[in-house]
């Protein structure tokens, strides 16, 4: 017996849910990714092994409120900040480099200047309230 | 007068170059955008040149604006406190570095007072969660 070929049409897709999904999807990824660019200051080195420590005396620098630098106790620019710590690094890569902010500075402040001294050869950066806080071991 | 008229009938509109269009802004923001990294409401990392990769840690704490230390964003925490928990999680111990997302508001003192606590629990490597900047801010 033959059985009689029953043929079906295709029917129209709905499409709405789809894209229904793929709008609920772009909303996701939209609101739940970030755009900006995270990265990492180091605040404090790790801890040195106490092992040979740098001939160089530690430079200590030391940042007020409203932003006035100074170096070994004399008041510098950001320009000489940026000048002396490449000519010192140049020398001795290890040479070690003590920020000392006033309480009342800021984070973003603070950041900056770490900022410009790594980006002039740094390396061995550290943050301290006072000289008496400074400890070799931290290099 | 009547005048004639000139309603069309509306035809079908074609979907797929929607449909392709809306696949290729899901394909951008899945590529150019990363999972929210879920920083307490307002908080603010400080913006920096420099390029250092973002590198997990053993253990990330806040510092708001407010000058209060956070293990979440609504957990508050003493520096006493986060001490304590340093040394039972035995970070220290095993040398690993403790991550510090500040607030750029907060103030250098409660910076330093973190960085005095945790040398003296042992802790050597801070790292400071900063947001990559082209125009550092002055």
């Amino acid at each position: 017996m033959q059985l009689a070929r029953r043929q079906r049409r295709a029917g129209f897709m709905g499409l709405t849910p789809l894209i229904d999904m793929i709008f609920l999807l772009l909303l996701f990824f939209l609101l739940g990714s970030d755009f900006v660019t995270y990265g990492q200051s180091r605040l404090a080195p790790p801890r040195g092994t106490g092992g040979e420590t740098s001939a160089a005396p530690p430079v200590v620098i030391t940042l007020s409120a409203d932003g006035a630098l100074s170096w070994n106790g004399a008041r510098v620019d950001a320009a000489f900040l940026r000048r002396e710590t490449a000519k010192l690094t140049a020398l001795n890569d290890e040479q070690m480099m003590v920020l000392m902010p006033a309480g009342s500075a800021n984070v973003q402040q603070v950041t900056t200047i770490m900022d410009a001294l790594q980006a002039s050869g740094a390396q061995s950066i550290t943050l301290e309230r006072d000289v008496f806080d400074i400890d070799l071991a931290d290099f | 007068m009547q005048l004639k008229n000139t309603r069309r009938d509306i035809k079908s509109i074609d979907l797929l170059p929607l449909i392709n269009v809306v696949f290729l802004l899901i394909l951008f923001v899945l590529i150019a955008g990363r999972p929210s990294t879920n920083h307490p409401a307002g908080l603010e990392v400080a913006r920096s040149t420099i390029q250092s990769a973002h590198q997990g840690a053993a253990l990330s704490v806040w510092l708001k604006q407010d000058d209060g230390f956070y293990l979440s964003d609504v957990k508050p925490v003493t520096l006493s406190e986060l001490t304590d928990l340093v040394a039972q999680k035995g970070i220290a111990a095993q040398g690993l570095p403790l991550e510090l997302i500040a607030d750029r508001r907060a103030t250098a003192k409660q910076l330093l007072a973190f960085r005095r606590a945790m040398a003296a629990a042992g802790i050597g490597e801070i790292r400071l969660k900063t947001e990559l900047t082209g125009e550092a801010a002055e």
